[in-house]
């Protein structure tokens, strides 16, 4: 099946590294979207040798404009006075992890936690939200521009990185309240028969590593689902052009509303995500701060 | 049938078994929830909230399988 080269680039986003000659097969372009791979070619700078990929560049940019939000919104409280605008909104969300979230499920040590699950929020959200904007690329080695944009958490090796942050504050959580020898016995329910302890300890110990596994594989997994759906909706018009240009041109609206409807629904999808994460992370927090219910 | 077909064949009753189990689990839990909230108006709000924590579970579980799905058509 022959698809036009130019309407696969236009929905990929014509970027710098545009799939080569004859990488026509819709599985690859779709594949090559989702993926991570190189934006610019090698930067060098002096010794230091750089090729910065998608998600790294929008990783970064998410964390950046993260800090740029906490900044503005602790600017607007400068004047003693009650907060306006961006400030207002970022105090809205930060009471409710604090009080909805941390409180609630952590218990009186969820102002500690409140930090950490605030980043975790914050992140998700932008680095979601970062990924339904298209940015302008220009690459002067190759003399391409396109339009790029990424979730960076749509890589599992990012949500493996806030997964095992999580963890760490799991097993935090429980050593400073117990130490590490009370934390460890903690991990089995106390007054359990001698003979279930063999098979409760591995139990015990592996649910300790599925928690955070479980959060890396639903958030990589809700990224990179709600992206791949929106480029096989927009393959539609090519796939359609292919067998004939009538067919593709009378897709092209109904391609569009589609794309529209689950970009929509992604942008929920980026709410729903992070709340869920930072709720997660912070329920496991308190079963390690209370093992014993 | 070679290898490949047989994997577009697996995905594809993968993606519809893996979309029955998790409508099964959101349909049962919208279900509750609405009883819930037609018995308790006043916890509407409490419903509501773990109603989408216990969506998300679902869902995540049911993105595993998914994920299996596509592994089998896209790296074949």
């Amino acid at each position: 099946m022959r698809t036009p080269l130019w309407l696969l680039a236009a929905v990929e986003g014509a970027a710098p590294q545009a799939p080569a000659k004859g990488e026509t097969n819709p599985a690859e372009v779709l594949l090559h979207h989702v993926t991570d791979r190189a934006l610019f070619r090698h930067l060098d700078w002096g010794r230091l040798h750089f090729e910065p990929t998608k998600h790294l560049v929008f990783f970064v940019i998410a964390a950046g404009v993260v800090l740029l939000l906490a900044r503005l919104a602790r600017r607007s409280y400068r004047e003693g006075g009650v907060p306006t605008g961006l400030g207002a909104v970022v105090e809205t969300l930060v009471l409710f992890i604090r009080d909805e979230i941390a409180e609630k499920n952590i218990g009186h040590d969820g102002r500690v936690f409140t930090p950490l699950l605030c980043s975790f929020f914050f992140f998700i959200l932008i680095a979601a939200l970062l990924g339904l904007m298209p940015f302008p690329v220009y690459d002067p080695s190759t003399g391409h521009f396109g339009l790029v944009s990424a979730t960076s958490t749509g890589n599992i090796a990012v949500t493996l990185g806030l997964a095992f942050v999580s963890f760490l504050a799991m097993q935090y959580a429980g050593i400073r309240k117990y130490g590490v020898i009370g934390h460890f016995r903690g991990i089995v329910p106390p007054g359990l028969p001698v003979w279930l302890l063999p098979i409760m300890i591995p139990v015990e110990i592996l649910g300790m590593f599925t928690k955070p596994f479980a959060l890396m594989v639903r958030l990589f997994a809700n990224m990179l689902a709600g992206h791949m759906v929106i480029t096989v909706l927009l393959m539609l018009i090519p796939l359609m052009a292919a067998i004939r240009a009538a067919f593709g041109v009378a897709v092209i609206p109904v391609s569009l509303a589609l794309a529209l409807f689950i970009m929509l629904l992604e942008l929920l999808v980026a709410l729903i995500q992070a709340y869920i994460f930072t709720l997660l992370t912070a329920i496991f927090i308190g079963m390690f701060a209370h093992p014993a219910h | 049938m070679n290898a490949q077909a047989l994997a577009y064949f697996a995905a594809g009753i993968g993606a519809g078994l893996t979309i029955i189990g998790g409508a099964a689990g959101i349909g049962r839990l919208a279900a509750a929830a609405m009883e819930g909230i037609a018995r308790q108006p006043n916890a509407a709000g409490d419903i509501r909230g773990a109603m989408i924590v216990a969506a998300g579970l679902i869902e995540g579980v049911t993105f595993f399988a998914l994920i299996v799905a596509m592994l089998l058509v896209l790296l074949k």
